[in-house]
């Protein structure tokens, strides 16, 4: 297959950063929180504006995926309770789900693309949790958003997508190889593109560019190694799909890096597959958020 | 290397265990008792060294299947783990143990 020189990352991401943008209400919170005289009503009240979030926020809070004992029923308690920057960093997952519409069906099923991110998410913030990793959520955004490089491609070049696809399926090659030699970078360099675009901070935005290729992260080197191996497991458990057909290869110096048992993975799957149901449910929040 | 769930009272440590900033729990040659157990799991020490040869090679063998699972279904889902892991290294220790978990997780849930 030949390469096209005229496609570059930054090419990919150019209008779509601006075509599907983050919403609004994402920036203002974000400067909202960035701002030192805020208070955690003013947060609140800037979340509360949107009542769709609201209610996806309060069920995820809810959830046994965070294990409190009280019932959370206020933004204002659940700033308060899992703390700012998660619940930032939960909205910017919820608000990203909704910016990518109408995507053609034979390049993607968004419900299946979605489940995929969300058993990544999850399987990451465990990951995380067994790594004792502070400030957890970031992890599981990074999980829901790692394959967010995808989407831009579809909506791009979906020709070239399709042809690729394809391509895959017949010789049964990883689809993540066959992105790099057909352009030149991969879906996970796009989306890291794109979360930059969108000023989404590096914590979250290196990560997801260097979940293929974890040697090229500088600065968060451990969280790439979760979200690679995160990304793994979702593929291992088949929930979900974005795409790739089989489990992408192991990078044995991540594993190495990680430090993790293998005595630990069947308690690991088990959790995932204990609060998977429930956070999709919160996530999807019942009305149809998929398409 | 043994997992906590293969441990019995009176098995004593060959090496310190420690949890995971490093901080020794408890040193070689201590005899187990219950109480270490429910302390190892707090410190999320999921595997302690012992001595003797035998209770080693023991936990060297996965521990077996299910009995219940439907030997059809566990070789089909075997067929789909293996084609599924393509790309991955079967001998891994972390690949192996996923293969052997999502098989007969993709065996019970067909079944």
């Amino acid at each position: 297959m030949l390469r096209k020189p005229q496609l570059s990352v930054e090419h990919m991401v150019d209008d779509v950063s601006t075509i599907h943008s983050l919403p609004l209400f994402y920036s203002q919170l974000s400067e909202a929180i960035d701002h030192p005289r805020s208070s955690i009503g003013d947060i609140a009240k800037i979340i509360a504006e949107d009542q769709g979030l609201t209610a996806r926020i309060l069920k995820l809070a809810n959830s046994p995926l965070f294990g409190y004992f009280s019932k959370i029923d206020t933004i204002t308690q659940a700033v308060t309770i899992i703390g700012v920057l998660q619940v930032r960093d939960l909205a910017l997952a919820l608000s990203v789900m909704d910016v990518f519409k109408g995507i053609p069906e034979d390049l993607v099923n968004m419900e299946q693309f979605w489940k995929h991110s969300i058993a990544t998410g999850l399987a990451a913030r465990l990951l995380a949790t067994s790594q004792r990793e502070s400030n957890l959520e970031r992890f599981f955004v990074a999980g829901i958003l790692h394959d967010v490089g995808r989407l831009v491609m579809y909506v791009k070049v979906p020709e070239i997508c399709l042809e690729l696809l394809e391509h895959c399926r017949a010789t049964g090659t990883l689809l993540h190889r066959a992105e790099r030699e057909r352009l030149g970078f991969d879906h996970a360099e796009v989306g890291s593109a794109l979360l930059k675009r969108w000023k989404i901070p590096p914590r979250v935005a290196e990560p997801v560019g260097t979940h293929h290729d974890c040697g090229k992260g500088d600065q968060y080197p451990r969280e790439g190694a979760i979200l690679h191996f995160a990304d793994l497991i979702a593929h291992a458990l088949q929930i979900g799909n974005s795409g790739e057909i089989f489990v992408p290869e192991l990078d044995h110096g991540v594993w190495e890096r990680l430090q993790i048992s293998s005595f630990y993975l069947p308690t690991l799957v088990k959790q995932v597959d204990a609060t998977y149901e429930q956070t999709v449910s919160a996530l999807f929040g019942g009305e149809d958020a998929t398409r | 290397m043994v997992h906590i769930d293969n441990l019995t009272p009176g098995m004593v440590l060959s090496r310190n265990v420690c949890d995971r900033s490093g901080r020794m729990l408890l040193p070689a040659g201590a005899e187990l008792t219950e109480k270490h157990f429910s302390i190892f799991r707090m410190w999320g020490v999921l595997e302690v060294e012992v001595a003797g040869d035998a209770i080693v090679e023991e936990t060297e063998t996965p521990p077996p299947l299910s009995q219940e699972i439907d030997p059809a279904l566990l070789a089909q889902a075997r067929a789909e783990m293996e084609r599924l892991f393509i790309y991955n290294d079967p001998e891994h220790p972390a690949i192996k143990e996923l293969m052997r978990i999502c098989t007969e997780r993709r065996a019970t849930r067909a079944a």
